[in-house]
């Protein structure tokens, strides 16, 4: 592939803390201009990867490649990536205006063009005429924007924002995401996200990182994260999943088609690539996709008959657990006035649709 | 139904009111009886070393303060010992600010030993450094000696050197403290963003630090300006404030220029006090918290690296080496001159009879210190009466008033009836008690802090009265802060030497005292040992409490006060 397209390469990245290794042999590349977030439970090296890459932490082998030159032997003030730290570490001792021109004083800019450029920087972040507030004076969404605009002074090739939204109320955080995305897509500039919130993650990124235990599980849009899921762990750490294991019984080619027997029965659907017949998989089933009614469907495949166990109604959906054969499953309803509410031990009927990722076992 | 009857209350017994009443406010009632003993003991002496700077033959008179004035060694006396006690802070702070830097920062095979040095000073009472220069550079000095000195250590630059030996641990202690509590990220953030080292310590780190570098240079300052023995000692012919009011009443018995000279001492410890107190309440710098970031050691710059450490290695280096030379002048006849191994100065009879009257003081002062100290931080955390505050920074004065002064003061206050107290062991502990009490206080305090009041509610609530509440919850609950105080107030007790050099009577002498005297007469072989005994009591105490810290998770700063 052309390499004038990636904007950070990161090759076999190994980082041992003691004898713990936190990172075990990461390999990624960023596009010019993409969001690109990590996202994990705690512990998965997702903040150190990123302090990796901007130079706080030294990694024990591998490389970091910035535009076509290895950094990963240069300390942070040499390098072209700027961070946004969780806790945003705005000098406390300094105004507004102070912070966002640090580095600008440091690399010796001419006053007028400090003011100008400082003057720019609050018009983008939003915060025009608060140059001259001490830190402390600033709410935690503008300390945020604070931050940002510091790291962005120095137009970095690579932004670093690790866990930004993190100390910010539910509604605020909701409003910077879409900011944080707006400003990014504007100045066009490559970002790398850390965050442990994976709808965070979902709603802001060109690309996620999942990662797990030091490794990569999967690189990939958030559609395929949350639909073609790599493994039980991402399709359960993206949203609740229905997990059943079967065998593929029949597979047809024209048009192609495939059958698995599961626990509850039957179960056809379109595979997405080239399965065989007694292959053991396990199919992945989103709460949502799958529909109830009273009476029984007609026309369709998949129809199961079950009984409601648990119904909770909250709100904008219907959660149900619904037992089908033994086995227990999760259902979401969306819209449940137009659609009824179950109770417990009703007899209902599911439908569960016929583009169903799976799983191949090892 | 019938209509309820209207309920019938017996008017009670006077005695039934009483006990109520008492029983009530009981908390008062402590807090006016400890009030009662901090006036007498800490404030009274104070008041009766101001009267007796102001009280002539006939009535009020400033001619003793004019004499101050006027007479030109007593006006040197003062300047000496703010340009001591300046110099002090400068040297202190800059060498504390190295060491905390690279032990929180620097190298990592270095922090340990440089920590380790740093707080060595803590074990020794500060005049341990007077006597080691006496034997590198006294006029029989191993140095001296050796490259044939005219110049002897006696003056103005030996009383800097030692009490800067001796007060590096509490600027080290209050920088580290502040330097380890900064947010890694900042500094990282400053790098980020194309900051040198040196500018990143210029521009962020320093003016960080600025409140915490204040507050520890007030308290070096007021140190050692009130700090008595290294200046008694090597002082020679400078005249330095607390020495001179000791010869003056001790050697001239002339108690109004004594007090003079102690008013006079005490004015700038006062203004730091409040000045402290201020600054402690006054306003931090909040950053928002986060997870806390392990931060790797960064790689220092050799700008910063190599004076750093030749400053840290040279101060750790002196450290070291005045330790090593009064532990081996505690085995040798006359170290550099006869250096035959004899025991006779650890064996020398007086030594341990100072020593052995030493710790009976201290331990009647631990205990007596350790109670009041419990109760005081009781009645100012729980109490809610007008005054508590008062309570409080009367009972944390004594740490800031110097020796010299609340030793004139007991002598003044406590010589006739109906206190007499003068020429007992009791005026040496109630000394020590009151001089010390802010370390008791403070551990109570913060560890009643720790306790939920809805505990000692449940108790009253169950019929509990105050005294059964204190005995059976409170106390159990701060017995570690008890003990801290205990063993704190011991260590302090058994070192300290600036009051009681006042108070000893004939025939009976204190370790401090007995070490002070050995040292002016050039007994050094006898003055280490008996510090050294010193230093063996001390990290006995410290490692009881290191013990006690870990055990119960308690922990106590580290003070200095002597």
């Amino acid at each position: 592939m052309n390499n004038d397209q990636w904007m950070l390469i990161l090759h076999d990245i190994h980082k041992f803390y003691d004898r713990l290794e936190v990172l075990k042999g990461i390999t990624m590349e960023v596009k010019k201009g993409e969001l690109v977030t990590f996202v994990g439970p705690s512990g998965c090296g997702k903040t150190t990867l990123l302090r990796v890459i901007g130079g706080f932490t030294n990694l024990d082998t591998g490389q970091v490649i910035l535009d076509g030159h290895r950094i990963d032997r240069l300390p942070p003030n040499l390098r072209d990536t700027r961070i946004c730290f969780q806790n945003y570490a705005l000098f406390p001792h300094m105004t507004v205006a102070d912070n966002i021109s640090y580095g600008l004083k440091i690399k010796r800019w001419k006053k007028g063009r400090i003011q100008e450029r400082v003057e720019e920087l609050l018009k983008l972040v939003k915060l025009e005429g608060l140059g001259g507030r001490m830190i402390d004076k600033l709410s935690g969404g503008q300390q945020q924007r604070v931050a940002l605009a510091r790291a962005l002074s120095l137009e970095p090739k690579v932004l670093l924002l690790d866990e930004p939204l993190s100390n910010l109320d539910a509604n605020l955080r909701l409003i910077m995401r879409g900011e944080i995305r707006k400003l990014q897509e504007r100045l066009k500039i490559t970002t790398i996200f850390v965050t442990h919130d994976q709808f965070e993650a979902m709603s802001i990124s060109d690309r996620i990182v999942v990662m797990k235990e030091g490794v990569i599980q999967q690189i990939g849009s958030p559609v395929e994260i949350y639909e073609r899921p790599n493994n039980e762990f991402i399709a359960s750490f993206v949203g609740y999943v229905n997990f059943l294991d079967g065998v593929i019984k029949a597979v047809e080619l024209h048009p192609e088609r495939a059958t698995a027997s599961t626990s509850i029965g039957e179960i056809h659907f379109v595979p997405e690539r080239s399965i065989n017949v007694g292959d053991q998989v396990k199919l992945v089933i989103r709460p949502e996709t799958i529909d109830l009614s009273k009476s029984e469907p007609k026309g369709r495949n998949n129809i199961f008959q079950g009984e409601v166990e648990i119904g909770m109604y909250v709100g904008s959906l219907a959660k149900y657990t619904v037992q089908v054969k033994g086995e227990r499953i999760i259902i979401d309803q969306s819209n449940p006035r137009e659609t009824g509410l179950f109770k417990t031990n009703d007899k209902i009927y599911l439908s569960i649709p016929e583009n169903i990722h799976l799983l191949t076992k090892n | 139904m019938a209509k309820a009857e209207a309920l019938y209350l017996p008017e009670d017994s006077l005695r039934e009111r009483i006990k109520t009443y008492i029983n009530a406010e009981l908390v008062n009632i402590f807090a006016a009886l400890l009030f009662l003993l901090l006036v007498i003991f800490l404030l009274y002496p104070i008041i009766a070393v101001l009267i007796k700077s102001v009280k002539g033959p006939q009535g009020l008179t400033l001619s003793y303060y004019l004499k101050f004035l006027i007479k030109g060694y007593y006006f040197k006396s003062l300047t000496n010992t703010l340009l001591l006690g300046f110099i002090n802070t400068v040297v202190c702070l800059v060498v504390g600010f190295c060491l905390a830097y690279l032990t929180t920062r620097g190298p990592l095979g270095l922090r340990k030993p440089l920590k380790v040095v740093s707080m060595m000073p803590l074990i020794a009472p500060p005049y341990l450094f007077a006597i080691s220069l006496i034997i590198l550079f006294g006029r029989n000095g191993i140095i001296t000696n050796a490259f044939h000195l005219h110049w002897t250590i006696y003056g103005f630059t030996g009383v800097v050197v030692a009490q800067t030996l001796a007060f590096i641990p509490l600027a080290y202690l209050m920088i580290e403290n502040t330097l380890r509590s900064l947010n890694p990220n900042l500094e990282e953030s400053a790098y980020d963003l194309g900051a040198s080292e040196v500018r990143i310590i210029r521009t962020i780190t320093i003016p960080l630090l600025a409140p915490g570098i204040l507050k520890a240079g007030l308290l070096v300052f007021v140190m050692t300006i009130a700090e008595f023995g290294n200046a008694a000692i090597l002082g020679g012919r400078t005249p330095f404030l607390a020495p001179d009011t000791y010869t003056m009443i001790i050697g001239e018995g002339d108690f109004e220029m004594g007090s003079v000279l102690s008013v006079v001492l005490i004015i700038p410890c006062i203004i730091i006090f409040f000045l402290h107190n201020y600054l402690l309440t006054g306003k931090k710098f909040t950053t928002i918290g986060g997870k806390p970031v392990a931060s790797e050691p960064r790689k220092m710059t050799p700008f910063v690296k190599i004076p750093f450490i030749i400053i840290s290695c040279f101060a750790g280096l002196a450290i070291v080496i005045s330790f090593g030379v009064v532990l081996m002048a505690s085995f040798t006849k006359i170290l550099g001159v006869n250096n035959e191994i004899v025991m006779s100065h650890i064996k020398n009879f007086d030594s341990n009879l100072a020593i052995y009257n030493s710790i009976k003081v201290s331990l009647i002062a631990a205990l007596i210190g350790a109670i009041i100290g419990t109760l005081l931080a009781y009645v100012i955390v729980r109490g809610k009466f007008f005054g508590r505050s008062f309570i409080e920074m009367l009972s944390l004065s004594g740490f800031a008033l110097p020796g010299t002064v609340i030793g004139i003061g007991y002598l003044l206050a406590f010589n006739t009836p109906p206190l007499k107290l003068t020429g007992g062991i009791m005026i040496l502990a109630l000394n020590c008690v009151f001089r010390f009490l802010a370390v008791g206080v403070e551990a109570g305090i913060s560890k009643l802090h720790q306790i939920n009041i809805e505990i000692e509610e449940a108790s009253s609530d169950l019929g509990a009265n105050f005294v059964t509440t204190f005995y059976k919850i409170v106390l159990p609950l701060m017995f570690p802060a008890f003990i801290a105080g205990f063993i704190y107030t011991f260590m302090t007790a058994i070192v300290s030497l600036s009051a009681v050099v006042f108070l000893v009577s004939p025939g009976f002498e204190l370790a401090a005292v007995k070490i002070f005297d050995a040292a002016v007469y050039g007994e050094i072989g006898v003055a280490s040992a008996t510090t050294m005994k010193l230093v063996v009591i001390v990290i006995v105490c410290m490692i009881l409490l290191d013990f006690l810290t870990k055990k119960t998770g308690f922990g106590l700063s580290h003070k200095k006060g002597v």
